[in-house]
């Protein structure tokens, strides 16, 4: 309510009362049990992701365990139905943080990307939910650190994917681990392997990364979220990437603005409308929505609308604990399918920091379509008190609902089934030829009245956590929505009519394939 | 007394230490104290960036008890020093030592040890991991050669004057810091010249600390008795002193040089960023204490004071800050002069008169300059780790005046906030300038 009121003193009349969906809690049911454990060396992680690797179109479910083993989960969920998991023994290495599915060699078959306290790990997909380790076969130094965020993306020309990985502290220091922060890696393709990995110094602790076309010059950028607990002399980054030059990170002269925070998560969309992704940014109290402030200059110059937008979640809105709130992934998605991006941020103190909530909830906001969001996650069902950490908004059982998943700190995973599809869906996958199979770094564009809604198909951000698999689209009361993709070699698909509650492929050059659950 | 660099040097060589041990010994346990002493308190520079709850006056009440603990726990053991109980307001006589023999080294780590564990308490994880560390590493350091017994009756010792000063701290008014500093609730004033908020923060909504003047303070009389005069006038009409003292922040920010950009970075001293204002002056004892070779004594009476003195002018500063609730310079400027404009820093969260940088940096010159003297020179590498340069300073007094004048170059505090401030700020060192940590 205190949201909501926000909302209405500073938009009215145009704030509206978005429709809450509901959520069901079948944790005790669905199967998912690996709990995210360990002490200070997993105070961050705990990563989820999701793909689908038995295919069957239903996306399977990697939790990362910490100390504890990880678990992959193929997914048995009928469709619309209830949430079934089933545990498999494939991939159930310890000391993992998180984990991104990937496919690096472009065959077809998901592989994943498994970032540890130690020796990193890439994860060969066999097929049929099976994996190998492939460090050597790829030519991937996993190195010996404490990983803590990644991205990809392929750079133009190269046939392999380039590899960011961010580490965290020097897990050696004892009493002075403040300052310690080893450098970030980036792995960039030699033909079909890895060289050696690219120091990105300076590194200041990420906790989150992502490639994006933050200046729609149709060269991603690297942008890295920052724990400001343990850098000295940091602050958030912005690296250029121009094939086969060096990394070169963006400073002052090139209008990048200093920003310390406890950076954790990172999410994008096209809140504004504007057509240029815009940042949320999780941190510890207030959190951050940046805006381009004028694409016309060039200029990597962001201003924070979190405030007016009603989305710091600075602090628990229900359950009577007032302290600060401490945000880990952060996720858009259209999850009441009204057409208009929501959001949500996991919640969970570090480790009994009294002056940080202790019962800290999720947070669900809702876009109003006037650029406010208001606060829904008690009334939707998901307001867990869990100490959570990573997690996935999307389509456990393919009826065009989205679903949540989240790893929680020593208490385990927590699923919810959306109880009712509400409004028009449409979900599509994008399918390349040759390299690049899931077309990471492509474009989707929707044309919704006046306005064209841009979404990038990003691997990487969130916290520790990612999916590769069906984009989700609310359509409201839409019947079809017109859609096209930018492929990431630039090329522009046409313009094309999708009916609600569908499911396409979509290749370049071709029309859409339509694709339907078994 | 004023110590001066080549007395102290012989000091520590003929200061009277009363150690239960071989006199050939006595110089190594003093050197092992000083580790001790100075490790501690660098990693206590560390606790007070990251406890979230540690704004500057909250950081600088630390300081002084800390600082305190450090001299009481020596005082019990060496006659030649003098206790500060009946010196600091409500401050009682600390535990006496009992029979037997006591190691300075262990005494002084137990009464850290415990001070640290108390006053940061609500430290995250990291810091509860390093404060395990550091007892750890530095009860290997202290207790190196020294009888079981001995080792367990001064660790004791230690922990009971630790003890002793967390009970006081612990009823100062300071003791508890809800949601990071910030009122849940607030009423802001309704004159034009009120505080207002000056960031997009929802936490920052509320100034910070509005009651800290109320806390108990150390050495000075009152926070009322040290108060500063009114600030000018306040006056909206361009031409007027006020309109003045503003078109000099705007005119200063437009025209900043590199080196005015550095100094107001440099003495910046942000809280979760940095050690606070407070810290950076207990840096600069340090580096001193280090380049110097300073005895623990002097080392430990000198940040007893400064902590007193940098506490106390927060104390005073805040009291007077709630006193006239006088809006920053940005406020004005974007009302009246320009409403595009934005300093060089981030505005804090709280009213501007007087400058609380300004303040406690006039009361840490005051304490350091009757310490060390009036044309102590020094360099200061307190942010060498964030990437500044080390800068040179003829005397305290030169330095506190740039970091007074740096608030101006930052955009963040009107020339008389700042001048005010020092003023208060000297006054208020001077008594902690006065305590007698000496027999």
């Amino acid at each position: 309510m205190r949201a909501l009121g926000f909302c209405l003193a500073l938009a009215a009349p145009a704030c509206a009362e978005p429709v809450i969906p509901t959520f069901i809690d079948e944790t005790a049911t669905a199967g998912l049990s690996t709990v995210y454990a360990g002490e200070w060396e997993y105070m961050v992680g705990g990563g989820v992701a999701t793909f689908d690797c038995s295919g069957d179109g239903l996306p399977e479910v990697f939790l990362s365990g910490g100390a504890g083993p990880s678990a992959l989960y193929l997914n048995r969920s009928p469709v619309g139905g209830a949430l079934a998991f089933e545990k498999t023994d494939a991939v159930t290495i310890d000391a993992v943080l998180g984990a991104y599915p990937v496919d690096i060699d472009s065959d077809g078959v998901m592989d994943l990307v498994v970032l540890r306290q130690g020796e990193n790990q890439l994860l060969r997909g066999l097929g049929d939910c099976q994996f190998d380790l492939a460090n050597a076969a790829w030519g991937f130094d996993g190195g010996d650190a404490w990983s803590s965020a990644f991205a990809a993306i392929w750079e133009k020309g190269q046939t392999w994917p380039t590899l960011a990985i961010g580490n965290y502290i020097d897990r050696k220091e004892e009493a002075f681990p403040w300052g310690s922060c080893t450098d970030n890696w980036l792995h960039r393709p030699e033909g079909e392997r890895f060289g050696a990995p690219i120091p990105l110094t300076p590194s200041f602790c990420a906790l989150s990364m992502l490639f994006t076309d933050w200046d729609r010059s149709g060269k991603p950028s690297l942008r890295v979220s920052n724990d400001r607990e343990y850098y000295k002399g940091g602050q958030e980054q912005l690296w250029r990437l121009d094939p086969g030059q060096p990394p070169a990170r963006l400073g002052e002269k090139e209008g990048w603005k200093r920003l310390r925070i406890w950076g954790m998560g990172i999410a994008s969309a096209d809140v504004t409308l504007d057509g240029y992704p815009d940042y949320f940014l999780t941190s510890m109290a207030d959190n951050k929505l940046q805006v381009l402030k004028d694409p016309s200059t060039g200029l990597p110059d962001y201003a924070d609308i979190a405030f007016k937008s009603g989305v710091t979640a600075h602090r628990p809105y229900t359950g009577g604990d007032l302290n600060p709130s401490t945000a880990w992934h952060a996720q858009f998605a259209d999850v009441n399918n009204d057409g208009l991006a929501d959001l949500f941020v996991a919640k969970g103190n570090v480790a009994q920091m009294p002056d940080f909530a202790q019962n800290d909830p999720n947070n669900l906001l809702l876009g109003a379509g006037d650029g406010s969001f208001v606060e829904a996650g008690d009334k939707a069902g998901i307001a867990s008190m869990g100490i959570a950490r990573g997690a996935q908004v999307v389509d456990l059982n393919l009826d065009g609902a989205l679903d949540l998943v989240v790893q929680n700190r020593w208490s385990g995973p927590e699923v919810w089934r959306q109880a009712t599809v509400l409004g028009g869906w449409v979900q599509v996958r994008l399918a390349q030829s040759g390299a690049n199979r899931d077309a990471v770094g492509a474009v989707v564009e929707l044309r919704r009245g006046e306005k064209i809604e841009r979404h990038e198909i990003l691997s990487g951000g969130g916290h520790l956590s990612g999916s590769i698999g069906w984009l989700h689209f609310g359509l409201g009361q839409a019947e079809t929505v017109d859609l096209r993709v930018i492929w990431p070699d630039g090329s522009e698909g046409d313009w094309m009519t999708l009916p609600a509650r569908s499911f396409h492929i979509l290749r370049p050059g071709q029309v859409a394939e339509v694709w339907q659950p078994r | 007394m004023t110590f001066r660099r080549r007395e102290l040097l012989g000091l520590s060589l003929v200061a009277p230490i009363a150690l239960s041990l071989k006199p050939a010994l006595a110089a190594d346990r003093a050197d092992v104290s000083r580790e001790v002493l100075l490790t501690w308190h660098k990693l206590i520079l560390e606790l007070v960036r990251h406890t979230a709850t540690y704004v500057p006056p909250v950081a600088a009440r630390a300081f002084a008890y800390i600082g305190v603990t450090g001299h009481e726990a020596l005082a019990t053991g060496n006659p030649a020093l003098r206790s500060l109980a009946g010196q600091l307001t409500d401050l009682a006589p600390t535990p006496a030592r009992g029979e037997g023999d006591f190691d300075e080294p262990c005494v002084l780590h137990g009464a850290l040890t415990a001070a640290a564990q108390g006053l940061f308490a609500n430290t995250g994880p990291t810091g509860q991991r390093s404060m395990e560390k550091m007892t750890a590493i530095m009860g290997r350091t202290a207790g190196e050669g020294v009888a079981g017994d001995v080792v367990d009756r001064s660790m004791a010792h230690g922990q009971a004057i630790a003890a002793h000063i967390l009970a006081w701290s612990a009823l100062d008014g300071g003791a508890v810091i809800e949601n990071m500093g910030f009122p849940r609730d607030y009423t802001p004033g309704t004159r034009p010249q009120d505080w207002v908020p000056t960031n997009l923060i929802r936490l920052q909504q509320a100034p910070l600390l509005p009651g800290w003047g109320g806390t108990r303070a150390f050495a000075i009389p009152s926070a009322a008795a040290l108060d500063a005069p009114p600030h000018p006038e306040y006056d909206e009409t361009p031409g007027s002193d006020f309109h003045g003292f503003a078109q000099e922040v705007y005119d200063t920010g437009r025209g900043l040089t590199d080196e005015q950009k550095l100094i107001a970075r440099f003495w910046s001293d942000d809280p979760m960023l940095t050690p606070t204002p407070a810290g950076h002056w207990i840096s600069i004892v340090m580096q001193i204490a280090d380049r110097d070779a300073l005895p623990v004594e002097v080392i430990s009476a000198t940040l007893a004071k400064l902590g007193v003195a940098q506490a106390d002018a927060f104390i005073s500063c805040w009291s007077t800050k709630f006193k006239y609730n006088l809006l920053r310079p940005v406020t004005y400027i974007k009302r009246h002069i320009d409403p595009k404009w934005e300093p060089l820093l981030i505005t804090p969260p709280f009213p501007e008169y007087t400058s609380g940088h300004s303040t406690q940096s006039g009361a840490a010159s005051t304490v350091l300059t009757a310490a060390f003297g009036e044309n102590f020179s020094f360099e200061d590498a307190t942010h060498k780790d964030e990437g500044l340069p080390v800068r040179s300073f003829p005397s305290f007094a030169a330095a506190a005046d740039e970091a007074a004048v740096s608030r101006l170059y930052g955009g963040i505090h009107f020339r008389f906030g700042n001048e005010a401030g020092l003023a208060q700020g000297r006054a208020v060192g001077a008594f902690a300038a006065s305590l007698r940590t000496e027999s």
